[in-house]
């Protein structure tokens, strides 16, 4: 009898809920599926905070999905979110060109889609929203330029470069552009080696076993700012100090800021989630409306953006940041978690 | 026909194989890859092979005592990032102090092989109490301990471990890592409890033949509801040595661990189908895992090939199991 009044005052509850929400929906303007590669690093899991929040100021419900780095499964989660029918899909993709057929398949629906922090230019979308990935590569080879010359009086030395997991193009797209802009100074060696599944262990393996058959490494340049936190272990336990070698990651993570501030890490390339996520959101009226969106430049969170329209649509281009000691504590770096405050604003 | 001191040779030769192999391998890296032949790698390659080496200590004695193990590495995760967030002062770190400073060590130790034990508890209490597939147990505490680690953490790290903590994996003796240190100790100690004791060779029976050990009058399920204990204390402490390696804790660290441990396992000759296997023989094949890992890195090789040779080396470690078997037929 017990038994039977619990599940009755459960339907009712559920029954509840569900005429509740028709009336909450009449609130938004519709629901937003955020496809999430993985929550297993800090840069995504402040992404979801800030997408969820920053859509809301606009409007927008958002549902978020974690594919847990696997292609198969955002594969999925785009066929079932098509069949939700939502407002738009923002895609942040685990492998770039393997999602290009769900994307033509929801665009074919009339679901439009956003992507986020991954280009991707084989296929037409809505809207892309990025720094670039190719291109912190390239700010970070600015930065070693920089500092190989204070250090040896010119651009030379030994530079260890610690990618991510090898099957991530993200990380094969950081170490290209990297590579590109270092190929001009032949002087300067670079040893390449991967920390499997971002594996912030694999990373200090690495630095242990180079710093003791390369000792003479100049520069340590890590993909991820928490591959930087085992990295920086491994030095310890061979008895360096803050200094002793040079260090650059990229991201912008908590972890990497907290290091800069500690004298390990000299330069954190950030991504600049907040404004990414930020302009997704100043844009969502009118992807979701399909209106024209105009080339030009914007200000978003107070950086200058360019809209350009590609082959692959339009696509909003937010420069990342060199961090270091002398900024580390502006609010507009993520890594400090202080989102803005203001609401934003969609654009007419 | 045999003389008893060819066989005896020949038994030798076939129960140590595994630390031939690494010595085999060892000289050959130390001839052909450059740099390799220091003491600081060789100290490397002792201290890399703690993690692994210390899980794979705990999936040994329930894959001897017949059982599966698959929550090891998540388990180890779970460790780590309690320790993280307890004792690490940033990131999501509470910053956790203790009076004196040095009780930080068997607090969070206890602490560590508690959340262990308690998994691995749940683990038995599914298989044992329940006699449910240890297969499915273990692969379902895999997931939903690993969902653990991002829902504690949020997705988000804890670093700058305290720093009487930090000692433990600063500080050296004989140029390798304290930490180091421990897994072998670690070892010592686990395999004289296991070739030594009534404990370890009841469940190396238990692993033989269930029926015949529960018909000899030793009490089965206990001691199998103990080996899974066990896995998961040693897994947490496996975490806790982690967490000191990296200062600190993310949400995926220890990915990709469990692979590694089975290796060792299988390499160091534990058979799969339980009963047979000894810890000195799985504490090569770490070395072996880590040796190549190292020469791997050293060479610049793509990471790739690690993943290749590791296959391999499993695949060569399950065909020498059965040529063993062949040996001791033929010199029977």
């Amino acid at each position: 009898m017990n038994r039977l009044r619990r599940l009755l005052t459960a339907s009712i509850a559920l029954a509840a809920v569900a005429v509740a929400t028709p009336a909450f929906a009449e609130d938004s303007k519709g629901k937003i599926y955020y496809l999430v590669p993985t929550l297993l690093d800090e840069f995504q899991t402040e992404s979801v905070s800030a997408i969820t929040r920053f859509m809301d100021d606009v409007g927008y419900e958002v549902v978020t999905l974690n594919a847990d780095n696997k292609t198969d499964m955002q594969q999925s989660q785009m066929n079932d979110t098509i069949l939700q029918k939502p407002s738009a899909i923002i895609l942040a993709a685990v492998d770039f060109n393997a999602l290009a057929p769900s994307i033509e398949k929801a665009r074919a629906a009339g679901i439009p889609v956003m992507i986020f922090d991954r280009q991707i230019t084989s296929t037409p979308s809505d809207l892309t929203s990025v720094a670039g990935t190719i291109e912190i590569g390239q700010v970070a080879a600015g930065e070693i330029q920089r500092l190989l010359k204070e250090k040896n009086g010119a651009v030379k030395g030994k530079v260890l470069q610690v990618l991510g997991d090898p099957s991530d193009p993200y990380t094969l797209d950081i170490q290209k552009g990297f590579e590109d802009k270092m190929k001009e100074f032949p002087d300067v060696r670079i040893i390449s080696l991967p920390a499997m599944q971002w594996e912030a262990s694999n990373a200090g393996t690495i630095v242990s076993d180079q710093m003791v058959a390369n000792p003479d490494i100049d520069l340590i340049f890590l993909h991820a700012a928490h591959l930087s936190v085992a990295a920086v272990a491994a030095l310890e336990a061979k008895g360096k100090k803050p200094g002793d070698v040079m260090m650059i990651s990229s991201n912008g993570a908590p972890v990497g800021l907290d290091l800069i501030r500690k004298g390990w890490l000299n330069v954190e390339v950030e991504q600049p989630l907040y404004a990414q996520a930020a302009a997704l959101a100043m844009f969502a009226d009118k992807v979701v409306n399909k209106q024209e969106i105009k080339p030009g430049n914007y200000n978003v969170l107070g950086l200058d953006s360019v809209m350009t329209i590609e082959n692959w649509g339009p696509n909003i281009k937010i420069p990342g940041a060199a961090i270091t000691k002398e900024n580390v504590d502006e609010p507009r770096f993520w890594g400090n978690l202080k989102a803005p405050a203001d609401k934003i604003q969609p654009v007419e | 026909m045999t003389s008893p001191r060819q066989r005896a040779i020949a038994e030798f030769i076939l129960d140590h194989l595994v630390w031939f192999m690494l010595a085999v391998v060892l000289i050959a890296f130390s001839i052909f890859v450059p740099n390799f032949f220091q003491i600081g790698i060789f100290a490397n390659i002792v201290e890399q092979s703690t993690f692994v080496g210390v899980m794979a200590i705990g999936l040994a004695i329930v894959i001897i005592a017949g059982h599966m193990d698959l929550s090891v590495e998540s388990t180890a995760a779970l460790a780590a990032m309690i320790t993280g967030i307890l004792f690490c002062s940033r990131g999501i770190g509470m910053g956790l102090t203790l009076t004196p400073e040095w009780l930080v060590i068997p607090v969070s130790l206890i602490i560590s092989l508690a959340v262990g034990g308690l998994i691995g508890c749940l683990n038995g209490v599914f298989t044992i109490r329940l006699r449910m597939n240890a297969f499915i147990v273990t692969l379902a505490s895999y997931i939903w301990v690993r969902g653990l680690v991002v829902a504690v953490s949020g997705g988000r790290s804890a670093q700058d471990l305290a720093p009487s903590l930090r000692i433990v994996g600063i500080q050296q003796l004989l140029y390798v890592p304290l930490i180091a240190w421990i897994a072998i100790l670690c070892f010592i100690v686990f395999s004289f409890i296991m070739q030594r004791t009534p404990f370890g060779r009841h469940i190396t029976l238990i692993g033989g033949n269930a029926v015949a050990a529960f018909r000899a009058g030793i009490k089965v399920d206990r001691l199998m509801f103990i080996s899974f204990i066990l896995a998961g204390a040693i897994a947490g402490l496996a975490g806790w040595l982690l967490a000191i390696r990296t200062s600190g804790a993310t949400a995926n660290l220890g990915t990709g661990m469990l692979f590694n441990a089975f290796a060792a396992v299988v390499i160091g000759g534990v058979s799969l189908k339980g009963g047979v296997g000894k810890l000195p023989g799985v504490y090569a094949g770490v070395l072996l895992l880590s040796s190549i890992h190292t020469a791997i890195n050293l060479m610049g090789l793509p990471a790739h090939y690690t993943q290749v040779i590791l296959g391999l080396l499993v695949l060569a470690a399950v065909l020498l199991d059965t040529l063993k078997l062949q040996i001791r037929q033929r010199f029977a």
